[in-house]
């Protein structure tokens, strides 16, 4: 059973038993309203209002697993980067809420915990969401104010709007799009807009050449990062996550084993990591909101929810890359019977991940001039060179083949 | 994009301290830089003269926080020329060994600052973490963390600690360990190394015009140190060398500069071990000590940034008539326009980071 069957199911079982009669109940007290209730109870009961219905239970459920992931990327990164620095990273945080519940009653909780406090430090996350809630959102005075607000909003929604773009697994989907990775590398393109929108508008100089430092850094890493995908495209003849996966599960190698594209394509892989690690804003390519020149770059003005917000939205954007990554050249969801595929495919995310946050901490940043040097120069003409590999994989060896009766080798 | 002045300070995680560096861009590129000091000036010359000669070194102490000791060092050398105190041998040792004490703290406090302005978190951990164990070091003789108060006028406030050696030797082990391990994660490393070289760079005579002194004119390749020219307690009689390092033919670049700094650490190292040697038993403090003074003095010494020079005029009383301190990074800063020009915006933290800036003594 898919995702979204599942959901379909819902939907009419909350249609049938909750919505419908409770709007037919609402039209039946209130004669005067009947028309428009009337029209939505119809509505419910059709199959129009209940696919509606099920794509919203299907986003919200991605959205919720999206999420949580989110909570564990930012503990892990605090986690794994406390252990790089000989520290240990958040773990006291119910020791502060004691404290604090000591201060309010005057006297010491009845509740207390046993023993170490390792473990429970996840609920970090928890305490700085309602911190930055609880702060003043600050809109500086001579700041653009309808960009200023808006420049969050695009950046932080079309981040979000990654979270239900890539499937799970083939059955762990809320969204099936025959162009899947281009519309996630769409929604992806969209984020500089926001930031050089929110640095353009604080009116602020540390704002303003970040914004122009991350439409700099677009220029010269999307187009090698969009090269080394269409080599995967090429093999899979596809722009279906579903179908690239399903293409990597059944090209084998020696003795059976998969060849999934970061074999066969390994320059691809390599431009391709470089590219997703710029694409997603982190070490050593942060160069948008370099601390050391630029204070806090495009987010210097922000304030609140709104600085939190963006530091969430790079977090699930790094969760998304690393799950297009996955999907291009990891294999997917592809892996040995007994683990389900969405656990495969978390687990591979989770490789990704870990393997970015030890970059992140044990290298400076680069340059924006050798960003643009190593995007033009050097992963261009990389990315190139792994089509035409492809290109001789697809279409040329297996023309000449046919000729000369070569092994089906690709 | 048109040219436009950047105002970076004096509160900037660039500046290390309190100025300001107004910088004119185009697009990324620096144009003109202009440098603004004087926002920590404490007035430490004229506070001086209203106090006693031995009340000063309070004040000397606050001059540097990453490198107190050898400030205050400077100024009780000057004093002893201008009251002509003789220093008893074991006390011109123990002094030797906590100024490079002072120095490693000084230049593993720097290499950690540095870390963060490279955009390198994770060195600064690193490196602080080694310094807390030379700090830990130098509170054993002095009783304090950061502002010590050991130099005295005519020795030092008390001898060496029981197990002080033993002590000094195991971390100066562990540091040695780490540094080698420390060699893969910074100077190896390819982004490190695409930072910091070709970036920042001047040459030596450029610098000798300008007045830079210390690692950053070593990094250029002048041998150049006022413990071998202008020498002062034992340096002579301990074994050592001046290091030097070059990223060309007689300039220095970002990365010379943090080469020279990790060179003269491990320099430091041999110092250490060389006095606990040759360290003789016998007083730490001069016999006769006395409090007024008359004539003029002037002492130059080699602090962890460079020359410091100390210059004083006694006419008679039990107080300095006047107190002139000629910090080194005050000329360095100064000459930011030269070396900054040409160079990317996001090489300011790097250029300027690399000259290792202290502005509790620039500004005095």
């Amino acid at each position: 059973m898919t995702l979204f069957g599942l959901c379909k199911t819902m939907a009419e079982l909350t249609a049938d038993m909750f919505i419908v009669p409770v709007l037919r109940f609402q039209r039946n007290i209130f004669p005067p309203f009947s028309y428009p209730a009337g029209d939505l109870a119809d509505w419910f009961a059709s199959e129009g209002g209940i696919v509606t219905l099920a794509w919203i239970y299907a986003v919200n459920i991605a959205f919720a697993v999206g999420m949580t992931n989110l909570i564990l990327v930012i503990h892990l990164e605090r986690k794994i980067a406390a252990r790089i620095q000989d520290r240990r990273g958040p773990m006291l945080s119910f020791r502060a809420f004691r404290e604090l519940g000591e201060d309010l009653a005057g006297e010491a909780p009845t509740w207390r915990f046993k023993g170490n406090y390792s473990g429970i430090g996840i609920i970090q996350n928890m305490a700085d969401g309602i911190k930055a809630i609880t702060k003043e959102l600050i809109i500086p005075n001579k700041a653009d104010k309808f960009l200023f607000s808006m420049g969050p909003i695009i950046f932080i929604s079309s981040s979000v709007f990654l979270l239900v773009l890539f499937p799970l697994s083939d059955r762990f989907a809320a969204s099936a799009a025959p162009a899947g990775l281009m519309v996630i590398m769409a929604a992806f393109s969209i984020a500089p807009i926001g930031v050089l929108t929110s640095g353009w508008a604080s009116n602020n100089k540390y704002s303003m050449i970040g914004g122009m430092r991350s439409a700099a850094q677009l220029m010269s890493y999307e187009i090698p990062l969009l090269l080394s995908m269409a080599g995967v495209f090429l093999l899979a003849g596809s722009y279906n996550p579903v179908d690239i996966v399903e293409q990597q599960r059944e090209a084998t190698w020696l003795f059976g084993l998969p060849m999934w594209n970061f074999i066969p394509q390994f320059i691809g892989f390599i431009v391709f990591m470089i590219c997703i690690l710029a694409e997603v804003e982190r070490v050593p390519f942060d160069l948008p909101e370099a601390e050391a020149e630029l204070v806090e770059g495009w987010t210097t003005e922000y304030s609140g929810i709104r600085y939190m917000l963006f530091l969430a939205a790079e977090y699930i954007r790094g969760f998304a890359g690393a799950a297009v990554a996955t999907i291009l050249f990891l294999g997917g969801w592809a892996g040995p019977w007994p683990v389900p595929p969405e656990i495969w495919f978390l687990l591979k995310v989770y490789l990704i991940i870990i393997f970015w946050i030890f970059i992140r901490w044990s290298v400076p940043r680069i340059r924006t001039d050798q960003i643009l040097e190593l995007g033009w120069k050097k992963l261009l003409p990389l990315s190139l060179i792994n089509i035409l590999i492809v290109i001789f994989m697809v279409e040329i060896y297996p023309y000449f083949a046919d000729i000369v009766s070569l092994p089906e080798v690709f | 994009m048109a040219e436009m002045w950047i105002s970076m300070g004096p509160q900037h995680p660039m500046t290390h301290g309190l100025w300001t560096l107004k910088v004119k861009v185009d697009g990324e590129t620096i144009v003109d830089a202009d440098p603004e000091l004087g926002y920590l000036h404490r007035s430490v010359e004229k506070m001086g003269e209203r106090r006693k000669y031995f009340m000063n070194t309070t004040l000397t102490d606050r001059l540097c926080y990453a490198s107190s000791t050898t400030w205050t060092h400077s100024y009780v050398l000057a004093v002893e020329e201008l009251m002509e105190v003789e220093v008893p041998t074991r006390a011109q040792y123990i002094r030797t060994i906590m100024l490079e004490l002072q120095r490693l703290a000084s230049h593993l406090m720097w290499a950690g600052a540095y870390m963060p302005d490279l955009g390198h978190i994770t060195g600064a951990l690193y490196f602080w973490r080694d310094r807390e164990l030379f700090l830990n070091l130098l509170e054993l003789p002095s009783g304090s963390r950061l502002l010590y108060n050991f130099m005295r006028i005519g020795g030092v406030k008390r001898d060496l600690p029981d197990g002080f050696e033993e002590k000094t030797e195991r971390i100066l082990k562990l540091f040695e360990q780490r540094l080698d391990e420390y060699a893969d994660l910074f100077e190896n490393s390819k982004i490190f190394r695409m930072r910091t070289e070709d970036v920042g760079k001047f040459t030596g005579s450029q610098a000798m015009n300008m007045g830079i002194t210390g690692p950053n004119l070593r990094g250029c390749g002048v041998k150049h140190d006022l413990r071998v020219e202008d020498t002062y307690e034992i340096y002579e009689e301990i074994d050592w060398d001046v290091c030097t390092r070059e990223a060309g033919p007689g300039y220095s670049d970002c990365f010379s500069r943090y080469m020279i700094r990790i060179d003269e650490m491990k320099e430091s190292v041999k110092i250490i071990r060389d006095c606990f040697k040759k360290m003789p038993k016998g007083p730490t403090m001069s016999a006769r000590v006395p409090i007024r003074a008359s004539g003029e003095a002037f002492r130059r010494t080699e602090d962890s940034r460079g020359e410091a020079l100390m210059y004083l005029v006694g006419d008679g009383s039990d107080r300095p008539y006047r107190w002139k301190i000629k910090s080194p990074m005050f000329t360095t800063i100064s000459a930011c326009p030269h070396y900054l020009k040409g160079y990317k915006l996001a090489d300011i933290p790097a250029i300027m980071g690399s000259i290792d800036i202290c502005i509790g003594e620039t500004d005095k």
